[in-house]
């Protein structure tokens, strides 16, 4: 959901660039807030509705001056335009100007400002949409100079995907030269300030990416840096600051050869000290405290993350000779698969344990999951439901019959968060809620359990503060789909930087989280370290054989299971299949094949339907009032096929491309107030059972599994259900109304077929 | 009980569903879902006497526009709403009434003018008199109105249910219920 833009209005164009604009300008300014030494610049009023690399070529110097607030800018696509080398995007902007409120400046009145200002303004704002390396290592500065705070953290944090550091601190400090000659027609005050601005570029640089500059033996970045101090900026802060950082360096000890990080943590640390009495067996662990264990093995690796290796470009194109370029993010990769095969590996194997034994054991899983959620850890959270979600787990149907009915619910409110519907709407939804704030709070209203527990939670540490570990693998998986999606190059090969915009919005949300995860303070355990070392792991197919001599596979139910979930079988490590879920992901990517809850093609495809609405005949849409409407076909043919484009054949069809349907969700609660009582969605040609539930389930703001729900058409005599996996399209019956009824499933079918729902450890 | 049969119309993204949400179900929506054709039942107390209201929520997305003859030969009431910050919406209503007239047949229909999202100040392109105006050559009422802000929003529905009143006062209005509402 985060990456869904959520402007309000039709003009669907202007309003998504303006959206990924505002956005990244938001997480831009967040970033800064966390790393102090970059708000230096950011000071002035003006600053603050500066956009990426925008150059206003009219700027009114009445409005440095004036202490009114600007406010609410509205932006026009202007259109595009090419310079020597680059490529801009322009955007016309009204600006207005308001009088601050009384009570900011009783104290002083302007009461020539009160009389008469200026109202509104419009200001034409270029942003960089490509260009050479140059150009865009210029673009730095505005024209008028002064650093574009913005679009520098984009190009920091993604320019390792086009170029080297040392590539660009060449052009840097080439420009810096360039600059230092004078102008050939006057205003040496300009050359100035762009030199000004290239000094704090490197500042800015140096202080958020030290490692660019750290290249043992020898640093030769920070020795050409000396020698350009040297020569141009003798006894400043900068040089003071590179000589400082080149002294440290060199004292420092050689890297070792094997990068710690590849290694699990655990193996690393000594652990005979460790009494021989104190050990853990599950289930009889103190659940609390191994979420917290987990969640500080966590915490090492999400601070250590280097955002950038997350690039689609580093992580998903690497391979094993460049494996230590996404070191970081293997490693947390790393540790969530440890943790889901102890997961399965614990359940399974005890060959002398019962059901209920094994039942304790999942249950004392899903009370650490519990417990993770508190916590706000969704890596570990995660792991342990794919851990009992895989095959060798859940197929163990006399294992989960005795596990406590309420376990089930809060296992399935747990695994609700990382439902994949609506790319995964619930998980991104909880982290924009949750992200940066205190503590866990955010429930879905169908979460009966969880509910209990914050509210448990809330009385009883009210003042706690955690920070938050997101689930590496969505980030990833947006991270390699815009770098599928969207071309490196445009135009005669330059370089696309509206793409690197795109995946700076991931890098943002990702550094947010890291700053805030600083909240944690987690104490370690050796003995816990021990235990979690201790751990048997299965791989895929010793698990599967276990799972199966303790039950042994019997009915067709199971087969089939196992026959779906074979072909999961190497996506069982998340290290695995970054780029094989690619179809799950469909945001802001303008070619991406979308779905129907994607909220740009739902502001697309009304235009694009329009288009062609002249052609369409009459729509069966209120079936009650039909009276009336005669000598027109009743059924809406409107020419768009499934995937929201229009099909060119449209006016030859014979049938609609779809239908629209009113759906009535049946609920057992009495309403006094308001009730909904049907709404109408529309059902293309493709679209399955389940398909169909979740989109109604969309419309009707309910939240939670499609696979709980059944749908029916109501005919005249009877109701008719629908299968599970019918095309409904087809299925429905066009003779009569097209009339349903969305219904919950009593607990018992849901919770059978919840479980079953899943059987891989995704990414 | 008598049931009123209210129709919310006007273009694309004005508002309709968010007041009708608001109103019946007292929340501000705040994402942009397009409407196909929602409808909406809410039990009210007006001058004294129980009324249930079904509120027919349109499309005002240009490609369902065919449906509306239907709608507008069952509505009692109808709500025409444009938005205070889109000059546009406000110039459709025009023809929306003319259309509401000519399937109705009459000149007298219980109609409320709505100009919504005045909570927008600061994006207002409409002016309030403007229309006060229109709602003058329309001879119906008028009233500004905020879903997000919740200003006027219970009383567009209360005065239109009171024009119906007034309009048809002890005729009972038989409304065959549509069959879904049975199930409910
Ligand atoms: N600020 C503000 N926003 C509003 C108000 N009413 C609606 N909106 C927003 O405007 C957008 C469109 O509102 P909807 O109610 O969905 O519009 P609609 O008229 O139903 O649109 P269609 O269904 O396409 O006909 C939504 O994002 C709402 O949140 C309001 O009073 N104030
Ligand atoms: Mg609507």
């Amino acid at each position: 959901m985060m990456l869904l833009p959520t402007a309000t209005t039709l003009t669907f164009q202007q309003d998504f660039y303006y959206s990924v604009a505002e956005r990244t300008k938001f997480f831009a300014s967040k970033c800064r807030s966390l790393s102090p030494s970059l708000n230096t610049k950011d000071s002035s009023p003006k600053g603050k509705f500066r956009f990426s690399a925008c150059t206003s070529s009219r700027r009114s110097n009445k409005k440095n001056n004036t202490k009114w607030y600007i406010k609410q800018p509205t932006w026009r696509l202007w259109g595009e335009e090419k310079a020597d080398g680059a490529l801009y995007t322009v955007y016309l902007k009204k600006v207005r100007y308001h009088r601050p409120t009384r009570s900011l400046s009783s104290s002083h009145s302007d009461s020539d400002d009160e009389i008469s200002h200026l109202e509104w303004e419009t200001v034409r704002v270029r942003f960089v949409k490509a260009g050479t390396l140059k150009r865009l290592v210029e673009a730095l500065a505005t024209d008028d100079g002064e650093l574009e705070t913005t679009y520098i953290n984009v190009f920091l944090a993604t320019y390792r995907s086009f170029s080297s550091p040392k590539e660009v601190l060449r052009l840097l400090l080439q420009r810096y030269e360039e600059l230092a000659d004078p102008p050939e027609n006057g205003k040496p005050d300009h050359h100035e300030q762009h030199r000004k601005t290239l000094i704090s570029a490197l500042h800015v640089w140096l202080d958020s990416y030290p490692e660019d500059f750290k290249e043992s033996p020898h640093h030769p970045a920070l020795i050409q840096l000396v020698n350009f101090c040297e020569k141009y900026l003798p006894a400043t802060e900068l040089e003071a600051k590179v000589r400082h950082r080149l002294d440290r360096y060199s004292r420092e000890q050689p890297p070792k050869i094997t990068d710690t990080l590849l290694i699990p943590p655990a193996t690393l640390a000594l652990r005979t000290a460790v009494p021989e009495w104190k050990c853990y067996r599950l289930p009889n662990v103190p659940v609390r405290h191994f979420a917290e264990q987990l969640t500080r093995m966590d915490v090492d690796l999400f601070k250590k993350l280097v955002p950038h290796q997350c690039l689609g470009a580093v992580w998903s194109r690497r391979d094993k000779s460049r494996s230590h370029e996404a070191a970081t993010v293997l490693a947390t990769v790393n540790q969530f698969n440890a943790v889901s095969f102890r997961v399965i590996s614990s359940i399974l194997v005890e060959p002398g344990h019962k059901a209920l034994d094994r039942a304790f054991i999942i249950i004392c899983w899903i009370d650490i999951a519990q417990e993770l959620r508190v916590l706000k850890n969704f890596s570990s959270l995660k792991a342990i439901i794919s851990g009992l979600q895989s095959n060798p787990i859940y197929r163990l149907q006399k294992t989960w019959a005795v596990v406590a009915k309420e376990k089930i619910e809060l296992f399935d409110e747990l695994a609700r968060i990382f439902s994949e519907d609506n790319n995964q709407w619930a998980q991104r939804e909880l982290l924009m809620r949750e992200g940066t704030a205190k503590f866990a709070d955010t429930v879905g209203e169908n979460d009966k359990q969880l509910q209990k527990i914050f509210q448990r939670q809330n009385n009883h540490s009210a003042n706690i503060s955690f920070g938050t570990i997101p689930y590496l693998g969505t980030f990833l998986t947006d991270l390699t789909m815009i770098d599928t999606a969207i071309p490196d190059t445009i135009s005669d090969g330059l370089i696309n930087f509206d793409k690197r915009r795109k995946e700076f919005e991931v890098l943002a949300q990702i550094k947010l989280l890291q700053g805030a995860a600083n909240a944690y303070n987690l104490i370690g355990d050796i003995v816990f370290d021990r235990w979690f070392d201790s751990i048997l792991v299965l791989d895929d197919r010793e698990a599967y054989q276990l799972s199966c001599q303790i039950e042994p596979s019997q009915n067709n139910h199971v087969s089939k299971v196992k026959k779906k979930s074979s072909g999961h079988q190497k996506n069982d490590s998340i290290a695995s299949n970054s780029s094989s879920n690619s179809s799950q992901f469909y945001c802001d990517i303008d070619s991406m094949p979308s779905s129907p809850h994607n909220s740009i093609e739902r502001k697309l495809s009304p235009s694009q339907m329009s288009n062609s609405s002249s052609s369409s005949s009459l729509p069966s849409l209120d079936v009650s009032l039909n009276s009336s409407h005669s000598g027109r076909d009743n059924k809406l043919q409107v020419p768009l096929n499934s995937s929201g484009t229009l099909s060119p054949s449209h006016s030859q069809k014979s049938s609609p491309d779809f239908y629209v349907i009113k759906v009535t969700f049946e609920t057992n609660s009495v309403e006094t107030e308001g009730i909904v009582l049907y709404k109408s969605i529309m059902l293309s040609n493709n679209e399955r059972t389940p398909q169909v539930i979740r989109n109604a389930m969309y419309k009707l703001g309910l939240e939670g599994n499609p696979d709980n729900y059944t749908l029916a058409q109501v005919l005249p005599d009877k109701e008719m259900i629908l299968p599970l996996n019918a095309n409904v399209y087809y299925a429905v019956n066009t003779a009569y109304n097209l009339n349903f009824i969305l219904r919950q499933k009593k607990p018992e079918e849901a919770e059978s077929n919840g479980k079953a729902a899943k059987s891989k450890i995704k990414l | 009980m008598r049931e009123y049969k209210i129709v919310v119309l006007g273009s694309g993204g004005v508002g309709k569903s968010a007041l009708t949400v608001q109103f019946v179900q007292g929340i501000f929506v705040e994402k942009y879902d397009p409407t196909i054709e929602d409808s909406y039942r809410k039990q009210v107390e007006v001058e004294g006497q129980q009324c249930m209201l079904e509120i027919l929520d349109t499309a005002g997305t240009e490609q369902f526009t065919a449906m509306r003859d239907l709608y507008m030969k069952n509505g009692q009431g109808f709500i025409l709403v444009y938005s205070i910050t889109a000059q546009s919406t406000f110039n459709d209503l025009q023809d929306l009434r003319e259309q509401i007239l000519r399937v109705k047949d009459t000149d007298d229909v219980p109609m409320v003018l709505v100009g919504n999202k005045c909570d927008l100040e600061d994006e207002r392109v409409v002016g309030k008199d403007l229309g006060g105006n229109l709602a003058r050559t329309f001879n119906c009422a008028f009233m500004e109105t905020s879903a997000k802000a919740k200003t006027n929003v219970s009383e567009i529905f209360y005065d239109l249910v009171k024009q119906i009143n007034k309009k048809s006062p002890e005729k009972k209005v038989k409304v065959k219920k549509p069959r879904l509402c049975t199930l409910l």
